[in-house]
């Protein structure tokens, strides 16, 4: 059957292994490489609902309600 | 100008009516939204939807699009075609040589203009190639008004990716000058993907927009995200198009010609004229059928001429520039530093497209995933030569009633230019036998700040790690076994002119995780489906969510924005 749902193998959890101060099954690890600045083409409605976001300083969460 | 129209609040009772423009050297198009809201192109009084860039004048009498083209042959000085790409530039910036029978570019005011005869008198007059802009919006304007019975008060525009300041901005000037307020430029491959997009397909894609247009041919790499669009790289060919195949068949038949007349047509500007009207006629009815005839009363020096070539003998004389396009859509392909088979979609646009080999020739290069939109490729592509304005008159009903100001800021490179990540984000996961694989969740080139789920069902049990990490797409090269000399031997035309002709190797994507970014451990059962959304804000800081399909509660985390590097970009 192809849901287009991947069937994957997560590695397991290694002996030892311990979260961060306050979240016992989370840790981090690393931060996000650095951007790269590019233009995105300002046409079309998920465009112009990205600039609205923008523009006010809006997450995704704050512009969905 | 207009300040009571243009003016920030609208006149009253005057419904505000916006259309978009594809506007070519060769041809235009308008189009609106129709009232089941879906784009359509909008045909002039003469019928056409494909409208030539074309005016002429006879006594003093103005005539626009087909009629005006075919003036070419009597008329030819007081017929202005070819002229968009002149607009905002110095005359000592173009190349005058004149290449079409049309009149030519002159030199007014270091700017360029026509010297025709556009009055009933027998003096020409100078027209700058701004006021013949203006006259052939101005047409379309009232070509688009005369078809919905509303006034058109502003337009979107279809420019090319590589249009100047200065050629924007007398473009703008033109259109006003024609009581037409541009609300907008936007590019023209975008345009095309707009097109496409409009029929609800916003999954995230890598794709090529190649407009194959009548002078010239622009190529756009687009990585399409979340509906939003950044071009990686673009490419062009100034001198290649559909002008250039039907110099081909001017070719073969003005040769066709001499043998029978020991005349050469070419020699006579109005033989010469008639010849590639025909040649471009037979070049378009050898996109539907499998031959042509070219028929022209007078060809040159009283005698008629008739010839029909099939489409073979065509795609075999046109062979060479067939791969030209081919070349210039790889060589952009490879600017933006992709392969091939990243490429998911490749859009053909503009009326060279319809070209049932070219497309063909894309078909082969790229991966069997690959779809190619164009008529001859696929049955669900639409029309090449829409594309643009399609697109175009999709913009200006999102935009219409914004005022101005909104519409310059959203479009200021404050707002538009962003971080975008460098590298995929995703869920490290084990391949076979200790190699290990990846999951893309957030793709590369997506802007921030972005979110994204992705379900995957797990085959393992126990206690899991969901190792959240960057990841890049490599090429596998897999060397098959190399054929034995003998089966090679005698065979003589090997497929490409690669350097190693024995060996035929599979090529094929392949995800590695290149930095972990953070870890969520949790009891997984097997053929649990589990929902990892990748939230990245605006500053670069992330936080993970992982949790059963359905389940209100699962595991967060969050990882912190990066510390500012030296260029201050991070
Ligand atoms: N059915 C067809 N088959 C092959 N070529 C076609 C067909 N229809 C139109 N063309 C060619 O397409 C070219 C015009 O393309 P298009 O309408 O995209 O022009 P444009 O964008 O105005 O061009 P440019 O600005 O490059 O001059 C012409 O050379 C024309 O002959
Ligand atoms: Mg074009």
């Amino acid at each position: 059957e192809d849901d287009g749902i991947p069937r994957v193998r997560f590695p397991p959890k290694p002996e030892g292994w311990k979260g961060d101060p306050g979240n016992p099954n989370f840790r981090a690890l690393g931060t996000l490489s650095p951007p790269v600045m590019r233009k995105i083409e300002p046409a079309g409605p998920h465009f112009l609902a990205f600039a609205r976001r923008k523009r006010h300083g809006r997450t995704f969460s704050e512009d969905e309600r | 100008m207009n300040e009571e129209v243009d003016g920030a609040s609208p006149t009253e009772g005057v419904e505000q009516y916006a259309i978009g423009i594809s506007f070519g050297n060769s041809n235009s198009s308008i189009a609106h939204l129709s009232a089941d809201g879906k784009a359509e192109v909008i045909a002039n009084e003469e019928g056409d939807r494909l409208i030539p860039s074309f005016l002429s004048y006879v006594d003093g009498e103005e005539f626009h699009g087909t009629q005006a083209k075919s003036q070419l042959v009597r008329n030819s000085r007081n017929t202005i075609g070819y002229f968009r790409d002149y607009l905002g530039k110095d005359f000592k910036s173009i190349d005058p040589t004149p290449c079409h029978s049309s009149a030519h570019p002159q030199e007014n005011a270091s700017t360029v203009a026509f010297s025709i005869q556009d009055t009933e008198s027998e003096t020409p007059n100078t027209v700058s190639v701004s006021e013949i802009t203006t006259r052939h919006l101005r047409r379309l304007k009232q070509s688009a008004s005369d078809f919905s019975g509303k006034a058109v008060t502003s337009a979107v525009i279809a420019i090319p990716t590589d249009a100047s300041e200065a050629q924007t901005e007398a473009l703008a000037n033109a259109a006003e000058n024609a009581q037409l307020n541009v609300l907008q430029f936007i590019s023209e491959p975008i345009a095309a993907l707009m097109a496409y997009d409009a029929r609800g397909d916003h999954k995230d894609k890598l794709v090529v927009v190649a407009d194959l247009g009548g002078n010239r041919s622009d190529i756009a790499v687009v990585a399409s995200r979340g509906g939003m669009y950044s071009i990686l790289a673009t490419g062009h060919d100034y001198e290649l198009g559909g002008v250039t195949l039907d110099q081909v068949l001017v070719d073969h038949f003005a040769k066709e010609f001499i043998k029978k007349h020991k005349i050469d047509p070419r020699d006579n500007e109005r033989s010469l004229a008639k010849l590639k009207l025909e040649a471009e006629a037979v070049k378009k009815a050898l996109s539907l059928s499998a031959s042509a005839t070219l028929s022209v009363e007078s060809l040159a020096e009283g005698f008629d001429f008739r010839s029909t070539i099939n489409r073979t003998r065509y795609e075999l004389l046109a062979g060479k520039v067939f791969q030209s396009f081919t070349r210039l859509i790889e060589e952009a392909v490879k600017k933006a530093d992709l392969d091939l088979l990243d490429i998911e979609e490749v859009i053909l646009s503009g009326g060279t497209a319809h070209t049932p080999k070219i497309a063909q020739n894309l078909k082969s290069l790229f991966s069997e995933h690959t779809t190619v939109f164009a008529p001859s490729t696929s049955p669900t592509a639409i029309n090449p030569g829409f594309l643009a304005a399609t697109g175009a008159a999709i913009q200006a009903s999102l935009i219409q009633e914004f005022e101005k100001e909104d519409i310059e800021q959203s479009t200021h490179p404050m707002v538009t230019v962003t971080p975008h990540i460098p590298n995929a984000i995703g869920i490290e996961i084990e391949a076979q036998e200790g190699t290990s694989s990846f999951e893309v969740v957030i793709p590369q080139d997506s802007a921030v700040p972005v979110r994204k789920t992705k379900v995957m069902q797990s085959l393992s049990d126990g206690e899991m790690v969901l190792r959240v990490c960057e990841g890049q797409r490599k090429i596998k090269t897999t060397k098959l076994e190399q054929r034995s000399k003998a089966e090679t031997n005698g065979e003589e035309d090997s497929d490409e002119d690669s350097d190693v002709e024995d060996e035929e190797a599979v090529r094929e994507r392949i995800w590695e995780a290149i930095k972990p970014l953070g870890e969520i451990t949790a009891k997984v059962k097997k053929g649990l489906k589990v929902e990892v959304t990748v939230n990245v804000g605006a500053d670069l800081s992330i936080s993970i969510t992982a949790r059963e399909l359905g389940a209100k509660t699962g595991v967060r985390g969050n990882i912190e924005k990066p510390e500012v590097t030296e260029n201050g970009q991070a």
